[in-house]
């Protein structure tokens, strides 16, 4: 099967969708800084907390959103939580990815096969990855904590 | 509220925690009416559960979850409670998904992630 690397335009619909969440949930934007190309095949875990969606059918690959923990926190504070409870924490990472999920399944359309999203603790981890081409990395700033959106995604080639 | 009416009583399903406690909270502090929030409940099974007990006017439902998802929940709980309304709260946000509720017996949809003002007002939309 052929495969089609990304487009600007295919990153651009997950970072939207992180800059949307903390606009929306915590009135608060996020900075959206300058997308890079990791040289590394796989989607790495590289914070605290991390939200991941995983897909395959026609597509393959995975897009992750790692943060910190004193974001995740901060978040949970803006929306009103006063329970800064680990599941909590866990439970933003995983609401991110699940937003995530769903602006990948409106851009792509139903081709897209697309796992439960999860969220994990696995700082410096490494998911398995299919995806061939190129991972992006976009580095999304809130308050003074980073953190990043990583996508690693090949699409079927249109003919 | 009149005097004399029972108050409304709203169940609200979605596996995540921070989004049922942000819901809960905005119905506490919106210039909704005064409504008795009878159920937070974390999956579609749990949530027919609490329906056929609690026995909710308005129910806001997540559609993916563990256990049963949201559309096979909005149907039996459409079965179970002909009258309740139901607000699909969701970020699965194509077309396809939000035409499958509305058949299943779904009134609204919201988009995750949501703006306060915007989920006040759906759910001011759902109640009148």
């Amino acid at each position: 099967m052929n495969y089609r690397a990304l487009n600007p335009e295919d990153i651009q619909v997950f970072s939207e969708a992180i800059s949307t969440f903390f606009e929306r949930m915590t009135q608060r934007p996020a900075r959206v800084r300058t997308a890079y190309m990791l040289d590394r095949p796989e989607t790495i875990l590289w914070n605290d907390f991390n939200g991941v969606i995983q897909v395959s059918g026609g597509f393959r690959g995975a897009i992750s959103f790692s943060a910190p923990q004193g974001l995740l926190t901060e978040v949970l504070a803006a929306m009103g939580e006063t329970e800064q409870s680990l599941e909590n924490v866990l439970d933003v990472a995983g609401e991110i990815a699940n937003i995530l999920s769903g602006r990948a399944r409106r851009h792509f359309g139903e081709a897209l096969d697309i796992a439960t999203p999860i969220s994990c603790v696995r700082e410096g981890a490494v998911i398995p990855n299919l995806a061939a081409g190129p991972a992006y990395a976009i580095p999304h700033t809130w308050g003074p904590y980073e953190a990043h959106l990583v996508v690693h995604l090949d699409l079927v080639q249109r003919r | 509220m009149e005097p004399g009416k029972l108050m409304s009583k709203l169940l609200i399903v979605d596996d995540s925690s921070i989004i049922r406690n942000h819901i809960a909270r905005l119905m506490a502090n919106s210039r909704l009416p005064r409504i008795d929030i009878v159920g937070l409940a974390g999956d579609g099974r749990k949530a027919v559960e609490m329906a056929k007990t609690a026995r909710p006017d308005y129910i806001t439902m997540d559609l993916t979850m563990p256990h049963m998802d949201g559309e096979a929940c909005i149907g039996e709980i459409a079965q179970l409670l002909p009258d309740a309304r139901i607000l699909v709260v969701s970020a699965l946000s194509d077309k396809a998904t939000a035409l499958r509720a509305i058949s299943r017996g779904a009134h609204g949809f919201v988009h995750k992630p949501f703006s306060d003002e915007t989920m006040i007002q759906s759910l001011l939309e759902l109640m009148s």
